[in-house]
This record gives structure tokens, sequence and C-alpha cells, in this order.
């Protein structure tokens, strides 16, 4: 080989390489290394080496002399390549022997590992990261060589199966760590599939760790291939047993407060601010008459309720969303699906997010229909035993009036006739007291039909035709009606039922039409009109007429009272509406009266049908 | 012999009202003496007398327990009339009502005369007694 072959061969070579004298002197530099370093061959060529800028003299020299001693020495250098440039070099010194195995110089080649090391402080910090992360994330990861059947797991891994950091895993093994069962078929089946199939799969299974604690992880694996070939299987292992217990309470305290809502007996929702609902329970399904939530949700109270009450439960639930407070146990009538109204017991409560601000408004309502009707059982039951009460004193007071203005009576007249001297004056004393005793016989009957109609609790009632029953009453009255000149108008639709007990009802009808009758204006015929309306259960008898009509202020509660005034009397308003109101009271009726003075009056008698 | 010109007796009682008008008669001499069946009747008539000038009474004999106007609703009625005569009011009852004692007590400060109480049975009528409250007065 010729020294032009030599250096053409130098020049050429594709590594910065230079070839130095003992001196170190620069012979030769291939065309890579003169581009490397920015320097031209006249320049630097037969000069030492240290000269060049980029070289550090101090540090190079001293390694090259151990390299002409005979020690190939590798060189590692920091340096500015060219002005703007900074780069990494690993320089390799290798002494340069003649045939006769002198070493005649040195070989130095030149290598930019810039990159590399950039790399290498690159992957470094990869590496923690990754460290950092599946430390944090605790994910482990996995690889098996199909070829090999080798297993091998991360440090992470075998942490979470708590296993020591020499441990070594084989599939057998690793497969064991499962739950035995489902879990472990399952991820012998996902395993199998992987590496014969080549499906990649995530899944969530239990594992019973070396020190027998049990955890939640995810499995992932997934093939790597070669070709058509899967060579081998690479996955991760993570442990989420912390989030699957914190995410299982979650579900627990979840299920419990469905469970309540669910079961509470009460109407239980939330709506958005639109009032469209986002959350109801079984008891507002069943309320509002849907099979399931599915049907409510995203529906506003327009699909369930009139317009009118819609829009009433809107302004409502604005006015909450507006002035952020609740509403409390309000009560209100609410019309069910069914069209029964029901009467309900509301709480309206706004739901603020954590941020203060209101997203929702929470529903509680309660039918109270139940309680309602307790309520008014009570209030009968009360209203029934005031009206006892009130009854039993009237009773006493028309004892201690009645009577014993009787007595006081025959007391008067024994004492007069007793100082009487004139023949005809006694006569007429004896006449009075025969009257008076009359009077008393009267009033002590009268209070027995009063006593008779209180204690007979249970008078047989029956469905009566209020027609006939008029038309019967009518002809007992027929005489007196025509003396009177009284007009009476029928306008009862045919078939008109009520139940009542039937000598009752008689004494009822004649003693209101007599009454019409008495009392009927100087200046106009009498004209009574009766009509009969069902309300609800019951019937009512209304018995107009245009006579002088009550001044009901003054005198209402004087008209059903008992007085000393009997119907022997010219002014007949005595006993007779006393004994005719006992009479419809003790049925389960009402008697109220409508009047206006010097227009007419109207009873009105409410009886059951 | 008292003189008195215009009795009303108020009371739906025909004995009652009987007894009272012999007793007047028995005992002193009275020009007019109506009756009424009810405080309405009483109170429509002392109107009517004050619109024509007719005859105001001097006295009155009262019951309580009447219909349509009672002796109460009679006398509130009767407060709020301005009578230029000073009228006496005599009530006359059956009633041994604690009720009844307690209203005529609370009614008995306002009248401008006399109000007095009497339970049947009455068989005399002290008129000295009745009147001359009125002149002590």
């Amino acid at each position: 080989m010729t020294l032009t072959t030599v250096n053409n061969l130098v020049k050429q070579l594709p590594t910065p390489t230079a070839l130095l004298d003992t001196d170190f002197k620069l012979l030769h530099a291939s065309h890579s290394w003169l581009e490397h370093f920015d320097c031209t061959r006249n320049q630097y060529f037969g000069k030492c080496i240290s000269q060049l800028p980029q070289f550090i003299e101090s540090q190079v020299l001293a390694q090259l002399k151990f390299c002409l001693e005979g020690t190939p020495q590798k060189l590692l250098f920091d340096t500015n390549a060219s002005a703007t440039q900074y780069k990494n070099y690993q320089f390799t010194c290798t002494p340069l022997y003649n045939e006769n195995e002198n070493i005649i110089g040195i070989i130095l080649q030149a290598e930019d590992i810039s990159s590399y090391l950039e790399n290498e402080v690159r992957f470094e910090k990869l590496e923690n990261l990754l460290k950092d992360q599946s430390e944090m994330t605790k994910v482990g990861t996995w690889e098996y060589h199909i070829a090999t059947e080798e297993l091998t797991w991360s440090n992470m891994t075998k942490k979470i199966h708590e296993v020591p950091e020499d441990f070594q895993p084989n599939v057998d093994a690793a497969i064991d760590f499962y739950i035995s069962g489902h879990e472990r078929n399952s991820i012998a089946m996902f395993f199998h599939n992987g590496m014969i199939k080549g499906q990649p799969w995530t899944t969530k299974s239990k594992i019973k760790t070396a020190t027998g604690k049990e955890k939640w992880v995810i499995t992932s694996g997934k093939p790597v291939h070669r070709g058509n070939q899967i060579i081998r299987l690479v996955g991760t292992f993570q442990d989420i047993t912390e989030q699957e217990v914190a995410e299982q309470q979650i579900r627990e305290r979840e299920q419990i407060l469905h469970t309540l809502i669910d079961n509470i007996p009460l109407n239980i929702y939330i709506k958005d601010l639109n009032s469209k609902k986002i959350l109801v329970n079984k008891a507002e399904c069943d309320f509002l008459g849907v099979p399931n939530p599915q049907e409510l949700i995203g529906k506003s109270d327009y699909d369930f309720f009139d317009e009118e009450m819609a829009t009433k439960l809107r302004d409502e639930d604005l006015e909450i969303i507006f002035n952020e407070k609740p509403v409390f146990s309000k009560e209100r009538m609410v019309a069910t699906r069914a069209g029964k109204e029901v009467p309900m017991l509301v709480s309206k409560i706004p739901l603020k997010n954590l941020g203060g601000q209101i997203y929702a408004i929470l529903g509680i309502s309660m039918n109270i229909s139940s309680l309602k009707e307790k309520e008014n059982e009570l209030r009968k039951l009360i209203n029934v035993t005031s009206e006892q009460n009130k009854k039993l004193i009237n009773f006493a007071h028309i004892i201690s009036h009645n009577l014993r203005s009787h007595t006081a009576n025959f007391s008067m007249l024994l004492e007069f006739l007793m100082q009487e001297q004139d023949d005809k004056e006694k006569e007429k004393l004896v006449n009075m007291l025969s009257q008076a005793s009359q009077s008393l016989m009267e009033t002590l009957e009268n209070l027995n039909i009063v006593v008779d109609i209180n204690t007979n609790i249970n008078i047989e009632q029956e469905h009566l035709d209020l027609n006939e029953k008029i038309k019967q009453s009518l002809k007992a009255l027929e005489a007196f009606l025509k003396q009177k000149k009284a007009k009476v108008k029928i306008d009862i639709p045919a078939g008109t039922t009520l139940k009542a007990a039937p000598a009752y009802l008689d004494n009822i009808i004649l003693n209101v039409l007599k009454n019409a009758v008495i009392y009927a204006h100087p200046d106009r015929t009498p004209v009574i009109n009766l009509t009969a309306k069902k309300e609800g259960d019951a019937t009512v008898l209304s018995i107009k007429d245009n006579g002088l009509g009550i001044d009901l202020d003054k005198y209402g509660d004087k008209l059903f009272g008992m007085y000393k005034t009997f119907h022997n009397n010219k002014d007949a308003r005595g006993i007779g509406l006393y004994i005719v109101k006992n009479q419809v009271e003790a049925m389960g009726g009402t008697i109220e009266v409508e009047s206006k003075v010097g227009i007419g009056a109207t009873f009105n008698i409410r009886l059951n049908d | 012999m008292i003189n008195v010109d215009t009795i009303y007796i108020v009371d739906d009682d025909t004995i009652t009202a009987f007894g009272i008008k012999k007793l007047i008669h028995k005992s002193i001499s009275c020009q007019t003496v109506l009756e009424f069946k009810n405080g309405k009747e009483a109170m429509n008539h002392i109107q009517a007398s004050l619109s024509n000038g007719g005859p105001i009474p001097d006295l009155i004999f009262l019951d309580i327990n009447m219909p349509i106007m009672d002796g109460w609703q009679f006398l509130e009625e009767f407060l709020k009339i301005p009578f230029n005569k000073k009228i006496v009011i005599n009530i006359i009852t059956s009633s041994i009502d604690q009720t009844d004692v307690n209203t005529w007590e609370s009614y008995k400060s306002r009248m401008p005369r006399r109000l007095y109480y009497n339970i049947k049975p009455i068989f005399s009528i002290d008129f000295k007694e009745l009147l001359s409250a009125d002149i002590a007065s």
C-alpha cells in the first residue's frame, strides 16, 4: 500500500480521523475531521494537535502520552465544534505501530456523542418519570416471551403482588395469584386468547397477594408481532384497590340513598333550573301514575298538570331559585292523573353546588289525605259532641224556662183564686188554670217528642221519592193552602230520592210549608217554590217563599229555638221549627235559612241520599 | 192612688200577661195598658209613638225568653233611643238561670232609670217601690 493510498484512505474515512506523529503533530486528517472541527488542512497540518482551538492542552497531552506508551485511550471532550455549536465528542486514541511494532504515531478518531448523551439524559429523565408515575399510579408492567416462556415483572408489579424483588414469576404462578374461580379462569382465557389470537385485553379482577391480602387490579395485555407471528405479550398491571374500595363505599352509600328515597313514603324529585325533572323516586312515579322514572325525567309540571296549576308551580320554583330560600311544609291541593284532588304537604329546597350556586331544586311532598281524613273525622266528632252539648244546654234551658213558666203560672193563678171574692172573676181564673194545664200538657208532649227524636239514634231511614212525599204533604195541607190562597210550584226532577225517616220527612215538609204561608207578605199572594238538587252524596230540598222574610242578623239564632208560643196560638212560631231541626239533625242532615227582609225566605234542607 | 199614664206588658205568655194586668188594675190607676207578644212588637210601637206623638210608656214589664226579639235584644234597641222621658223597666221572668241574672247586672248600670229583675211567680207588685226609686234619684 503506498503512502498516497494511505493518505487517500485516511481522507475518505467516514469517521473523523486524524493521524498524529509522536510529537502529536497533525499529519493527516479525514475530510470528516476537517468538517467537524472547522479547520483547513493548511492551517493546522504539521502543528501540534493541542493548538487546535477546540482542544484544551493539558487534558489532551497527558492522555496522548499514555497512548504513546502503548495504552489506547478514550478521551471525553466537551467542545465548541464551531462558534455556534456546542458538542460532546469522544476521542479514541490508538497507538500507530509500524512493521517493527514500534509506535510511530497516534490514530485519533472522534465520535460526536452529543445526541447520544442527550438521549441518555432524556432516557434517564423518562425512566425516572416512569418510575414516579408507576409509584404514584401503582401501575406495573409485565412482559412475556412466548418462545422462552419467560415472564418478567416490573418492580411495581412485584410490589403489588407483595413478592420480593428477586422473585422470578412464571405464567402459572402469575395466574394463581388471581382469586380462584371466575377471576382466575377469565384471566387465563384472556392470556390464552392474547397469545393465540392476538386479542388485546383489559380486565378488572381480584388477586390474593403473597401475604394473603386481597387487592383489586386492572390487568391489560397486548401482543407484540414480528411479521405475522406473535412473539411477545406486554402489558400493565395496576393496583386499584384504593379507588375500588372508595368507589365501593360510594356505591354502597348511593345504594343506601337509593333504597332510602325509593322506599320512603314521600314523593321525592329533583328539578333543574328549567323545572324539568332530573331525578324522581318510586313514590313520585306511583303518584304520577308512571311505571318507571324514565317517563318523568326531562319532563316538567306542564306535562302532568293543567296550565294554571303548572304555571303556579313554575312561579314557585322561580321564586325559590331567585330568593335561594326553601319553602317548607306548604299545604296544597294537587290534582292527580286520575283527576282526584288530594291534599299534599310540600317542601322545596334549593340545591347548591360546591361553589354555592343553585343548580336544582329538591322537592319533597307527602300525600296527607289520610291525615286530613282523620283530622276531618276528629273535627266532625268534635262538632257532634259540641252540638250534643249545645242541645243538652238548650234542653236544660227549655226545662228551666218553659216548665218553670207553667208552674209559676199555676202558683200565680191559684194565689189569685184564693184571694178572689168575685165569682165571675173566679170562674175566669179557673178557666185560665185549665188553659195553663192544657198548655203544660202540650209542652210536656212536645218535650217528649224532642227527647224521642234525640234518643232514637238508630231511626230507620228509607230511600224516599221526594215528589211522592211532597204530594202527600200538599194533600194534608190542601184546605189550609186554599184558604190562604197560596200557590205552590214544584220543580223537582222525577226520581229524586233522599234517605229519611218517612214520619220525620212528613213533619219537616209540613212545618216549613205552613211557616211559609203563615209569614206571607200582606201585600202579595203567597208563592212557594220547591226545588231540589244533588250535592255530592246529599239531596238539598229548597223551599222558597215570597213572604215577610227574617232579619237573620238579628233573629237568626232564635228561629229554631223553643218558646212558649205553640201552634194553638195565633203566632205559631214556637216549637215547630225546633222539632224540625231536631229531626233533620237526627237523620244526619242540616237545615239552613237564607232570607231578605220584605222579599222572602228560603229553607234549605240537606239530607243524605 | 198612684196614677200612671202608659204601661207596656211585653210577654209571649198570655197567662203571665193576664196576671200582670190584673195586678196593675188592682193597685194603681192606669190609662193605657198595652200588651206585646215579643220585643219586636213593643219596639215597633215605641218607634211609631215617637214619630206620631203617641204615648211613651212610663213602665215596661218585660219578659226575657221570647221569640223573634227577646228581652235582652229589646233592651239593646231601647238603649239606642234618646228618650226625653225616663222609663222604668221591670223584668218578669221564669228563668232561674244565673247567666240571665248576670246579664241583668250588666244592663242595670247602663239604664237611665231603674231596671228591676223579678222571678215568677209574682203575686203582687209594689208600684210605690217601683216608681218612687225615680223620685228619689
